[in-house]
């Protein structure tokens, strides 16, 4: 089956007399690599378990290629799903989990085999047909989960939160061999996750959803340079807000606030022209590995910052960010489009 | 002096272990003795009972006696376990698998309360409610007289072992489905939506992946139910008139016509025998799960 396009339009899903989602559009082309990222409650799960066809529409309809696949069980749908607690079934080997898609399709016990053994081999765990699945480490369950939706060549694959349960070490590097191998499989691929980073690495196109909306649908560049309201800013790592005063560079007209990154901001470095400044006094100073990261009490609001060396706490120090690191908001907390000049930052 | 030491040390652990048993037994010991006297020395002093003849000599003179006047009656009290437990088995499944997999909200909620009540009937009452709902002129034949399915000609006495397999069937059914619909609500979802998800419909779902996770709850359900049909003594009674009958009915009768203990108990040991066998399948199925997890 080859890859296709997925088309979410104004998907309406209701429980219990409460909105879980709300008006999504989504437009996913074929072989890409789409990240639902937000915080939890957002309903990014929800929305995933939808497509999949296990939480009924409200309203709307969900487009796979040219048929609509709204109203259809799920069985019928012929998305695959990797479960966040990978749902490998016990009572079954490794090669009867992945056998069994196969089986359901009448494929022949002798075909189903050899089959089931190149894909253990491409997963790397060649030889592990007789393991009960009992017996598998986190990483191989998960790879064993991710073969099993692989191995009928689906049109779309399915991910909620298939790296949450590893630790940093095995998830950077499935991180890589995931988006490796959905790249050569060319397959639609739609993935949930809460972690930005990871979505930023993976993504091809990012919704970014709050409330049961989606907030924002963008490639991550843009919506790590542009988010659209100072919440998915927050939510992208900007834990900074100041609001403008007249001597701050003008990045965009009628900005209200401002936001930046902490690592963007530099402390008690010579003054540059076209930054914004702060004088503040500092009240923590933490070794973070690559530096230090500092706390600053201005008037206005606590304020965070790196410096390359520590800084005794008590003391004044100016805070200074670039102005192509600042984030302009308008005064209803929107991203405001900046001026034509920073053309590094559209 | 290391060697001395050592062995003062050796020698001083069991007088400090000694007491720890004592207490520990003396903390057993009311439990033990309550089982001993109420449960395992009845036990064997049936199953004596049942090798011994009336001046006390060893005989199997009794077990014989039992298979070669009760045979009849102990093979159609196994078939009509067998095919109650079969009746069972099926129609928890079919419901145990409705409440899981149901998608008619309403329906679902209606059926979790509609199938226990006869949990709460005893057997007796049960037998009662079956004599007057499955006889010639009871209300089983009259509903379907009256609605035209059936000649009134027709109409047959289900109080035989037909009837006993309804009436077992129905007071257990409940019991086995609260143990299974519980096994079965108690499977992580996922992996029922796993299936649904690579392509399995409810009906696969339910027989591949959601009963083989829940199967040792059916089991338990079944040997416990089977237990109390042997163990039925009104049921049989109250339906079936002649012979041949379930082993309760010949045992009581056995008692209190003939007062022969002997008897009684040689057909108690085929009960405890059946049951035993059934105990013995699913610890070793429950084992080599165990050994395979």
């Amino acid at each position: 089956m080859s890859t296709e396009a997925l088309t979410l339009n104004n998907v309406t899903v209701d429980l219990r007399q409460q909105r879980i989602l709300d008006g999504i559009h989504l437009d996913v082309s074929p072989g890409s690599f789409t990240c639902l990222l937000g915080p939890s409650g957002c309903g990014k799960t929800t929305l995933l378990r939808t497509i999949a066809g296990f939480t009924p529409l409200s309203q709307g309809d969900i487009r796979l290629g040219a048929r609509s696949i709204a109203h259809l069980p799920p069985e019928k749908r012929h998305t695959a799903m990797v479960f966040q607690s990978y749902a490998l079934w016990p009572h079954m080997s490794v090669g009867d989990n992945l056998g069994y898609p196969l089986k359901l399709r009448g494929v022949p016990r002798a075909e189903r085999k050899q089959r089931v053994a190149a894909m253990l081999e491409r997963l790397e765990l060649g030889g592990f047909e007789s393991r009960a699945v009992t017996q598998l480490s986190g990483g191989q369950r998960q790879r064993i989960a991710l073969g099993r939706a692989l191995i009928i060549d689906p049109p779309l694959l399915l991910l909620d939160e298939p790296l949450s349960n590893l630790d940093a070490a095995i998830r950077r590097s499935l991180r890589s061999e995931l988006r490796r191998l959905q790249k050569s499989l060319g397959i639609t691929t739609i993935m949930v996750t809460h972690d930005q980073e990871e979505a930023l690495q993976m993504a091809d196109q990012i919704v970014l959803m709050r409330a049961g909306k989606a907030v924002q649908i963008a490639a991550p560049q843009t919506l790590y340079q542009q988010p659209a309201d100072l919440g998915v800013a927050r939510f992208l790592g900007v834990d900074n807000t100041v609001t403008r005063n007249k001597q701050d560079p003008a990045v965009a007209s009628g900005a209200a606030t401002f936001g930046f990154r902490t690592r963007d901001a530099r402390i008690n470095e010579p003054l540059c022209s076209a930054t914004l400044t702060r004088k503040g006094r500092v009240t923590e100073c933490v070794y973070t590995g690559d530096g230090y990261q500092i706390s600053l009490d201005t008037n206005e609001a606590e304020l965070f910052a790196t410096a390359t060396s520590p800084i005794t706490l008590g003391t004044f120090a100016v805070l200074q960010v670039p102005e192509s690191a600042l984030i302009p908001f308008g005064p209803d907390d929107r991203h405001l489009p900046p001026l034509d000049r920073h053309e590094d930052i559209a | 002096m290391s060697t001395s030491s050592s062995q003062a040390h050796s020698l001083a652990v069991p007088s400090r272990r000694l007491p720890r048993i004592s207490l520990g037994m003396l903390l057993v010991l009311p439990a033990l003795t309550a089982i001993i006297l109420l449960y395992a020395l009845p036990l064997a002093r049936s199953l004596v009972t049942a090798f011994r003849d009336s001046s006390g000599v060893w005989t199997t003179d009794h077990v014989v006696r039992a298979f070669s006047l009760y045979g009849r009656d102990m093979l159609f009290s196994v078939g009509v376990a067998s095919a109650s437990l079969a009746l069972i088995a099926t129609i928890s499944i079919a419901i145990s698998g409705y409440l899981v997999l149901g998608t008619t909200p309403w329906a679902v909620r209606l059926l979790r309360w509609l199938y226990r009540w006869p949990l709460f009937i005893p057997f007796v009452v049960t037998g009662q409610i079956a004599r007057s709902f499955l006889a010639t002129n009871g209300m089983m034949n009259n509903v379907l007289v009256e609605t035209g399915l059936m000649a009134s000609n027709s109409a047959q006495s289900f109080l035989d072992w037909r009837g006993l397999v309804l009436t077992f069937a129905w007071k257990q059914i409940p019991f086995v489905t609260l143990l299974l619909a519980g096994a079965m609500a108690a499977i992580d979802r996922s992996h029922i939506e796993a299936a649904r998800n690579v392509g399995a419909n409810r009906l696969r779902c339910l027989f591949e992946i959601i009963l083989p996770l829940a199967a040792p709850s059916l089991w338990v359900g079944l040997i416990l139910s089977l237990v109390a049909m042997l163990s039925a003594l009104s049921v049989p009674m109250m339906l079936i008139a002649g012979n041949p009958t379930m082993m309760t009915s010949m045992m009581a009768h056995r008692i209190t016509y003939y007062g022969d203990y002997g008897i009684a108990n040689a057909l108690g040991l085929f009960s405890y025998a059946l049951t035993a066998v059934t105990a013995w399948i699913y610890l070793r199925l429950t084992l080599r799960r165990e050994a395979t997890a």
